[in-house]
């Protein structure tokens, strides 16, 4: 068993039954009361978030999710095909299953597929994917102070906003966790 | 080994910057008491006696001395050598405390003043807070003066629907702190948060009025609580039947007991002069000012970084 001390981002817990992860978390303690910590959790079946507040100490039991190295191969009709880089096993999630991720995947990328049970539940893309841009406005020169951005279509279908100085067809580089434009990919 | 220190000389954006800032609002934070006639002191860190809080978990350090939670019990006795206005800097220890707001070891301002209450204590705080923002000018965030007040029977109401002044339930009032009242904090700006119930009074003195509820305001700013102030209380009987609920409270927690601070029981039973007080968090204090929300922002070394 673990407490209230180890909790942490990305930490996977196992609450009546279902696996669930915290993406966030805030201690609180007014200075002279009890101290607690506010989580938002998503439950990684389901996908459901939702706010949990737990007492200083209190005992959590982590979920013990397994995970594989899986190489993303297509998708079709909904249905996404990875495959095990150790096994050559063949795994279909679902578009639900996916989840944001599917923003991200192209052929051929390694992610992380989470297992609870046996069973596949999600996948975790790394947190930078370089992703070439197929429609944008072409760049205009000069103007890379003003913050000014503009919508570029990726070839996954994700829409990002990124500055005015990238250019259509350019790779780019992305930040996973909130889907924004980080920099050009250098060359 | 190598994991552990990849991010520890990682400071923050243009954290030199920041220390600079830092430094010129604890120079306001001096030359505000100094110029008020307060006299700074330094009381000890390792002390008997840590604290009174039950929610405070104090450091060890060696046989019967702890790392000190708070230096109000010795500047309390200094009272007693007619000094009137005191005001100290000092770091101040608080065990399993750590997140974005919390560190286990952070930077206290306290000051008590005699011949006044909490209502003159917060006229001051107000006059402190004012003073810093002015003084830094463009850089402060956005702050209006002077800060409303509230009580906590009116917070209580709006965002819990109970007043726990009313009738007390410290187990509702704690859990509802953290789910309801914490996360609307930072939407109410600016405020001073008055008249705890009696049961949270700690080394207040209960309202003369209104048993029910003590003289303690804290103040907030955008979500962070900055000070916790009394009206403080004088009764020695009052006192050692305080230290005594709370020990034997904490050990009904299964947490170590603090002993009464004797000397600060001896100068009660002396006789100190009525006054008012209050703590200050300066490196939330510092993050209020410069509109930031996370405490290893203003610090140099948080628990991460050690």
């Amino acid at each position: 068993m673990i407490d209230t001390s180890d909790i942490r981002k990305n930490l996977k817990l196992l609450i009546d039954g279902d696996p669930w992860i915290i993406v966030d978390f805030q201690f609180v303690k007014p200075g002279k009361g009890q101290a607690f910590t506010r989580t938002k959790i998503k439950n990684l079946i389901t996908g459901n978030v939702i706010e949990r507040t737990y007492k200083s100490g209190e005992k959590l039991e982590e979920a013990r999710i397994d995970e594989s190295e899986m190489a993303f191969l297509y998708s079709q009709g909904g249905a996404y095909t990875f495959m095990d880089n150790a096994t050559y096993e063949q795994v279909e999630l679902t578009e639900d299953q996916v989840g944001d991720a599917k923003n991200f995947l192209v052929e051929n990328m390694n992610v992380e597929m989470l297992f609870f049970d046996g069973r596949p539940i999600s996948i975790e893309v790394p947190n930078f994917v370089n992703l070439q841009i197929v429609d944008c406005e072409p760049a205009t020169k000069g103007d890379t102070v003003s913050g000014a951005t503009k919508p570029a279509k990726l070839s996954t279908g994700h829409t990002v906003n990124v500055p005015l100085f990238v250019n259509n067809e350019e790779w780019i580089v992305i930040d996973t966790r909130d889907g924004s434009y980080v920099e050009r990919v250098k060359k | 080994m190598n994991q552990r220190g990849a991010g520890l000389n990682r400071f923050p954006g243009d954290f030199a910057g920041t220390l600079r800032l830092r430094h010129a609002i604890t120079k306001d934070i001096r030359r505000f008491f100094d110029d008020r006639g307060y006299l700074e002191v330094e009381t000890p860190l390792r002390v008997p006696c840590p604290c009174m809080d039950i929610y405070v978990d104090a450091f060890p350090a060696g046989a019967s001395y702890f790392l000190s939670a708070s230096p109000e019990f010795h500047m309390k006795r200094l009272l007693r050598l007619g000094v009137e206005r005191m005001y100290q800097v000092t770091r101040a220890f608080r065990a399993e405390e750590a997140g974005r707001h919390h560190s286990a070891e952070f930077t206290m301002l306290e000051w008590y003043r005699t011949g006044t209450d909490y209502l003159g204590i917060r006229e001051e705080t107000g006059d402190l807070v004012r003073f810093l923002a002015e003084s830094l000018g463009r850089r402060c965030a956005a702050l209006r003066f002077p800060f409303p007040a509230m009580t906590v029977s009116e917070l209580y109401a709006s965002r819990a629907g109970w007043d726990p002044c009313a009738c007390w339930d410290e187990t509702r009032y704690f859990r509802d702190w953290a789910e309801r009242i914490e996360p609307a904090l930072a939407g109410l700006g600016a405020f001073f948060l008055m008249d705890f119930p009696a049961p949270l009074a700690a080394l207040a003195r209960l309202h003369p009025d209104n048993p029910a509820v003590c003289q303690r305001f804290e103040l907030f700013i955008n979500g962070l609580e900055i000070g916790n102030a009394y009206s403080e209380l004088l009764d020695y009987g009052e006192h050692v039947a305080r230290f005594d609920r709370a020990a034997a409270e904490r050990v009904r927690m299964g947490r170590q007991p603090y002993p009464p601070d004797r000397g600060f029981l001896d100068a009660l039973e002396l006789g100190l002069p009525a006054c008012g007080g209050i703590a200050v968090g300066v490196d939330r204090l510092v993050m209020a000012l410069l509109g930031l929300d996370d405490i290893g922002l203003v610090q140099a070394f948080p628990a991460e970084r050690l």
